[in-house]
């Protein structure tokens, strides 16, 4: 049975969807996190952290390809049963949401606090709302095109970084693993949580339409990301000297904020715009995938219900709330664990329990 | 119905979400010129020149001097005085007095800069050779107002490079790399304002050297960056011309810089500087004729001579502002580690040999 064929999603769309999603806010503190584990070797964790997610990828792809119609939530009632299955739901529920919440939050804090200052956190985030629920609301095809055409629209970003290069000095960068092994290792887990993001493949994959592809795409998708962070992680390491990184929290806005041509100055003011579309590109996939999930645990088939009402408690939470940077870090810290074990950990055991299930079935059958 | 009210919420949200953070441009008043200076007793003292965009008003500048303990504590002062809301987020110069350069880490004052998002980072910085107020308060007849005057002064003299135009982003990388030092532009005003050259400072950011116009034209050279024209005047010998007082400028439109480091017992740099010029004048009596083999080994032996001098002062006055100790520190690690926290001293120990190769590549339109 193709349950999901009136959604089906192109090869480019599923790419652009997982790329989208990885790439966050995020990034505009990596070379910070980086250089504040192994210094200006840091570069080098952008590297380990790909290899590790492009494994549990394929490992993610793998589990999906055996029930090429099924998403995570109906794997899991598959294997497990209904009410496990109906758990299960619910706790992807929650992560999906909690971490739509994080990015909306991360996204209002920057804004906040780079050029609006005086600004209600709460009509920020309702101006938020206002594109998100025109797209959310409908299916995951939608998504996939706004993905990818906001892929197109900011594919010039990496190329401003380049901008920079001639007033910068290569020496920073050298020698190269001047770090002990364990830094190296340990500049890997900032990478791993910015990597974050492919673990939504496990929503999309039944909406793929040609599946063959699926690795492929998958792989191919960590890789872009993995350039985008390593050009704009070098590009830092390269322009700021490695005694000063440290001391900014977003070096890259540091780094923008330099760039000045004749006839506009301020580039870090219109990249903070175009931020809003790259961070809206990882909220959007997240928020879908939690009213998917909540909207199966109340069995319905369409979801769109249930996206006004989250994005109200979104804007109320932040209205009660008022989070802060503090808050903010905390959260995302509870969130990158979460992080590694739904994206990580969860689709190897699903792996291993699937092969097992499956073999004790046949056998039952024989 | 639903779809009206959606429609209605979005428009007055977009409408009125500009209205917190508005700043009408008449309520400006951009500080175009920054100065920090100490007076007698040792207080600091904060400039500001923003221009009055009124018809009425008779000079189109205001310029104040203010008492205060940091920027930040300034500003409200200048805001009791200047028309509108002082903002520092459009400062083209930074001016820093004598005084105060010789006071030790005087950039704290200059955090709110790398702060508040709203201020600029890449204001010129430049040391005045005297008191800002000699150089803030000044109004040339025969120039526009100052803050696009000496702008234009900084940036044209930089495309020959006199000077070299650290700005105030770069200045804090400077400050911060263990393997430099800072090098900023001096100013002063004799009769009228001028550029002299550069001040070198130390790692604590104190007043340590004033480099003239010459020497900074060949520090830009040992840099190695091609940017803009370098013009050198040099004094040749000639066998054929008896007089002394025979010159030859040139400009220098191809240059290789490469700096090697290693270490034997102390840091050893190797800098070989190979150029190609142009000549764009030559004074010599008539009827005499230098050769252009002649001409190359004058130059070269004279480049030599004077960027050996040069790199001596420096490591004299243990100042590095080309930042040899970024090649020491990625090409001899480990001795680096050692010797970082005290760099300057072990460049000052260190031997840097300077080779220079250069070339004719035109003679311009004369034989």
């Amino acid at each position: 049975m193709k349950k999901y064929t009136f959604n089906e999603i192109t090869y480019y769309q599923f790419v652009f969807l997982i790329m989208g999603t990885q790439i966050g806010a995020g990034f505009l503190a990596l070379p910070r996190v980086l250089a504040e584990r192994a210094g200006t070797d840091g570069w080098m964790g952008v590297v380990i952290g790909w290899l590790l997610s492009v494994a549990a990828s394929i490992f993610l792809v793998k589990t999906a390809e055996k029930y090429p119609n099924k998403t995570v939530t109906d794997i899991l009632t598959h294997l497990f049963g209904r009410v496990p299955g109906k758990l299960a739901t619910f706790i992807y529920m929650l992560y999906n949401i909690w971490f739509t919440w994080i990015i909306l939050i991360n996204a209002m804090l920057y804004i906040k606090g780079w050029f609006l200052p005086n600004t209600p956190d709460y009509l920020i985030m309702f101006l938020f709302s206002i594109p998100t629920f025109l797209i959310v609301r409908n299916g995951l095809r939608i998504i996939g095109r706004y993905s990818e055409l906001v892929f197109y629209l900011t594919i010039w970003v990496p190329v401003l970084f380049l901008v920079l290069l001639k007033d910068g000095s290569f020496l920073h960068l050298f020698p190269l693993f001047k770090v002990e092994w364990s830094k190296m290792a340990a500049s890997g887990l900032p990478a791993i949580y910015s990597f974050l993001g492919f673990e939504l493949a496990f929503f999309f994959y039944p909406f793929l339409q040609k599946k063959e592809h699926a690795v492929r795409g998958i792989v191919i998708a960590n890789t872009l990301t993995m350039l985008f962070y390593l050009v704009v992680t070098l590009a830092c390491f390269i322009f700021i000297s490695p005694d000063e990184i440290t001391g900014y929290n977003q070096p890259v806005l540091n780094l923008l904020k330099v760039i000045e041509f004749r006839f506009f100055e301020r580039v870090d003011m219109i990249i903070l715009n175009i931020l809003l579309l790259i961070a809206s590109t990882t909220w959007i996939p997240y928020f879908y995938c939690g009213v998917y999930c909540s909207s199966q645990l109340m069995n319905k088939a369409d979801h769109h219900s249930h996206v006004p009402i989250f994005l109200g408690l979104f804007i109320a939470g932040t209205l009660i709330i008022h989070p802060t940077w503090e808050e903010f870090e905390t959260w995302q810290h509870w969130m990158a664990n979460a992080g590694i074990v739904f994206a990580y950990l969860f689709p190897a055991f699903l792996w291993m329990y699937s092969w097992g299930y499956e073999k004790y079935k046949r056998r039952k059958a024989l | 119905m639903r779809r009206k009210i959606f429609l209605c919420l979005s428009l007055m949200s977009l409408v009125i979400s500009g209205c917190f953070d508005q700043t009408a441009i008449e309520d400006i008043s951009a500080a175009l010129v920054l100065g920090m200076d100490l007076d007698d007793q040792g207080d600091l003292l904060v400039y500001m020149s923003s221009p009055v965009f009124n018809k009425e008003a008779e000079t189109k500048e205001e310029v104040y001097q203010v008492k205060a303990v940091s920027l930040r504590n300034s500003r409200n002062s200048f805001d009791e005085r200047v028309m509108g809301l002082s903002s520092g987020s459009k400062t083209q110069i930074f001016l820093i007095g004598k005084r105060l350069l010789k006071m030790k880490n005087w950039d704290k004052y200059l955090d709110p800069f790398y702060r508040d998002p709203k201020n600029t980072v890449t204001s010129r910085v430049v040391a005045v050779d005297g008191a800002v107020k000699d150089i803030i308060f000044d109004k040339p007849v025969d120039k526009p107002r100052l803050p696009l005057y000496l702008t234009k002064l900084i940036d044209t003299a930089a495309q020959r490079n006199l000077i070299r135009r650290t700005t105030l982003q770069e200045f804090r990388g400077q400050m911060v790399d263990k393997g430099r030092t800072p090098w900023i532009i001096e100013l002063a005003k004799g009769k009228r304002i001028e550029l002299k050259g550069s001040t070198l400072l130390t790692k604590q950011g104190q007043y340590q050297l004033s480099i003239t116009q010459y020497e900074t034209e060949l520090l830009r050279i040992l840099e190695g960056k091609r940017e803009g024209d370098y013009s050198l005047t040099l004094p040749v010998s000639s066998k054929a011309a008896h007089d002394k007082k025979t010159y030859a400028s040139f400009s220098i439109p191809v240059l290789k810089v490469k700096k090697r480091v290693r270490y034997k017992g102390r840091f050893v740099f190797d800098i070989n500087v190979k150029l190609k010029f142009g000549l764009g004048e030559q004074v010599i009596p008539l009827g005499v004729e230098i050769n252009s083999k002649e001409l190359e080994k004058n130059i070269q032996n004279q480049l030599e001579k004077d960027l050996n001098q040069l790199i001596h002062k420096l490591q004299k006055n243990k100042v590095d502002p080309l930042g040899l100790g970024l090649y020491a520190r990625a090409y001899t690690y480990p001795e680096w580690k050692k010797n970082q926290d005290h760099w300057v001293d072990s460049l000052a120990a260190s031997k840097i040999n300077i080779h220079v190769d250069a070339k004719i590549k035109s003679m311009g339109t004369m034989r």
